[in-house]
């Protein structure tokens, strides 16, 4: 693989107090593929999604994007560096408009701000183009947030980071909370923004099975710790689930459970 | 597959549907049975010259501070303190006219009485903001903290500077300064002209009758256009609808929520001063009780209006409608003899009640709840 990684993790130690929550993890995520982060509970993804997008700084270790080394002092620094996150509750707001929701905070405006006046239309255009590049035709960019699915909300979060300059984008756990129809939609959004070949993508989720569908590379995290990584060809089904169940074998679990 | 997407679901409408479906709908329906019932009972008196004079005196009394009221709850809060504000400005102005400016600066003019009073109110304004935002506290303790605590305040100063809580018999400033008649002229002058040249607006005597509506009418109109085109067609009004709406979400994509709040604190104490600075060069009077439950019906007017109780949403033209509403309604004790004032007060709390269901509707129409 000669390609280089957009962002490329280095034993990136995060303690809080007493706790260790990340214990040298690292990480390469090439731009066009999805890099599928997976684990129980508790294993620690969740931290380092928060050191990733300048929430938390790491204890020690090193982040490079197009190997230059960086340090997010702020989620500010990670936005501006192309990072952009989707976490869970998606930072959509129900009572407003695809279109202001999809500006939110960065607003095309003529004249002096915050007072300038809005360029309605021209943000509803974009809005609409941005959607429809995304694979969902939005018939009214007017139409308040809260009329859309869970899967339409999911996707004009990712299609917002997208048009602001996301080089990499994080999805906490897009389908969890979705219905089985919306979780195909997100993964059709997925593998779409997958195909621009710019975007790299980390997908984080619990579920083996959207992972498998999706991703080329898959790291599973365990009590702060990498304890599997590789590509779709060098990992099997059986070590995914393995993996997944933080390196607890399946047989176990049933022997364990046929003594009770 | 169908060919049908998730968006095909949501109905096009009708261009009358919408109208009927907008959150000013409801209050512009009320608006206009009180004016014809009004109208009725009053034998018309109420929109002759110098009802509809009266009454829009009042409706933009109300209008100015719903206004401000209205902005701040879209943006999520609530400002209690309105009402003490506009005593306090009331205060502030009238006694500097009469007693001169502070720490023997000499005599007071119009204009000095009320710039230093804006100062000291939009200071107060964004300390309230200010602890708000800080501390995390509900703005309703901390703005019922000020409506105390300024009453109090402007209470005590009247006494200990003017021996009364009562200023009166202030010399008529509008004769003499341009700056007064901005606050307690008259207006529309042309329209009552206009009116007497085709035959109406006429007294006993046959002569004009009626001159022009208070001045303050024009500031009601000017707030609200200020209003309408913040709150829709700039950036800070995208960003007072989202900070209302889902704060975190707002700041997570960089809206200055604490800035946002902050300043819409200082726009209704600009609007509480306003509000008193018309008044006190009106009458060229003042008086530690003005102003009193004055926040509670601009809220009420508010929430009339369309606004959400949560913030997220509303309307500057719904709060118009609810203006009008109350205006009349607070007034028809003068043009309707034989009916009890307070039914002012009854009516305030059943079209309240009746608002906040209505609303609540609206709310769960928009985000797709059952």
């Amino acid at each position: 693989m000669a390609k280089q990684p957009y962002l490329k993790v280095e034993s990136i130690v995060k303690k809080f107090g007493p706790f260790t929550a990340l214990n040298g993890v690292s990480l390469d995520v090439y731009p066009g593929e999805v890099h599928a982060l997976l684990g129980d509970n508790g294993a620690g993804k969740s931290t380092l999604i928060k050191v990733l997008s300048g929430v938390h700084a790491p204890t020690s270790g090193q982040i490079h994007i197009e190997g230059k080394p960086v340090n997010f002092r702020s989620p500010r620094d990670a936005s501006n560096a192309g990072i952009g996150t989707v976490y869970q509750d998606l930072a959509v707001n129900p009572l407003m408009s695809v279109t202001r929701n999809f500006f939110m905070g960065r607003e095309l405006t003529s004249g002096p701000r915050p007072f300038g006046l809005l360029k309605m239309d021209e943000m509803d255009r974009i809005t609409h183009d941005e959607m429809l590049k995304i694979g969902i035709d939005i018939s009214d960019p007017q139409q308040a947030v809260g009329t859309m699915s869970g899967g339409q909300r999911q996707t004009l979060a990712i299609a917002r980071a997208i048009y602001f300059g996301a080089k990499v984008l994080i999805l906490d756990e897009p389908t969890s909370a979705l219905g089985q129809k919306q979780q195909m939609e997100v993964l059709k959004t997925m593998m779409r923004v997958r195909a621009r070949g710019d975007i790299a993508i980390i997908f984080i989720t619990h579920n083996e099975i959207h992972s498998k569908l999706v991703a080329d590379r898959f790291t599973f995290l365990a009590l702060g710790q990498v304890i599997g990584a590789g590509t779709h060809k060098e990992l099997e089904g059986e070590d995914i689930r393995r993996l997944m169940a933080g390196g607890a074998e399946i047989k176990d679990l049933e022997r364990d459970l046929a003594e009770l | 597959m169908s060919g049908r997407s998730e968006s095909d679901r949501l109905k096009q409408e009708s261009l009358l549907m919408r109208l009927v479906r907008r959150p000013e709908a409801g209050a512009f329906f009320v608006m206009v049975v009180v004016i014809v019932l009004v109208t009725i009972a009053s034998n018309g008196n109420a929109i002759n010259p110098l009802g509809i004079k009266n009454n829009l005196a009042i409706i933009a009394q109300f209008g100015i501070i719903a206004t401000g009221a209205a902005l701040l709850m879209i943006a999520g809060e609530f400002d209690l303190s309105i009402g003490s504000m506009i005593g306090f400005a009331g205060m502030s102005m009238a006694m500097m006219l009469k007693w001169g400016l502070p720490f023997g600066l000499g005599e007071a003019t119009p204009a000095s009485a009320f710039f230093i009073t804006l100062a000291m109110t939009l200071s107060l304004g964004w300390l309230i903001g200010t602890i708000v935002v800080r501390s995390g506290l509900s703005s309703f303790i901390v703005t019922l903290a000020f409506l105390f605590g300024l009453r109090g305040t402007t209470e005590v100063a009247f006494r200990l500077i003017n021996q009364s809580t009562q200023i009166s018999g202030l010399p008529d400033f509008k004769q003499e300064y341009f700056f007064a008649r901005i606050f307690g002229g008259e207006s529309f002058g042309w329209f009552y002209d206009l009116w007497f040249a085709l035959g109406g607006n006429l007294n006993r005597r046959d002569e004009q009758w009626v001159t022009g509506l208070d001045v303050r009418v024009v500031w009601w109109i000017l707030i609200v256009l200020l209003a309408y085109i913040v709150l829709n067609r700039t950036q800070m009004g995208n960003w007072i609808f989202a900070t209302g709406d889902n704060k975190e979400s707002a700041r997570a994509n960089g809206v200055p929520v604490n800035k946002v709040k902050i300043g819409l604190f200082m726009f209704t104490a600009f609007c509480a001063t306003i509000f008193a600075a018309c008044q006190v060069f009106d009458t060229n009077t003042a008086d530690a009780a003005k102003g009193n439950l004055k926040e509670l019906e601009a809220i009420a007017i508010a929430v009339v209006g369309g606004t959400l109780m949560t913030g997220g949403f509303g309307s500057v033209i719904g709060v118009v409608f609810g203006a009008v509403t109350f205006g009349l309604v607070a007034n028809a004790v003068f043009y309707i003899p034989w009916i009890d004032g307070s039914w002012y007060r009854v009516f305030v709390g059943v079209v309240l009640l009746a608002a906040v269901f209505a609303n609540e509707r609206i709310r769960k129409r928009i985000t797709g709840g059952i």
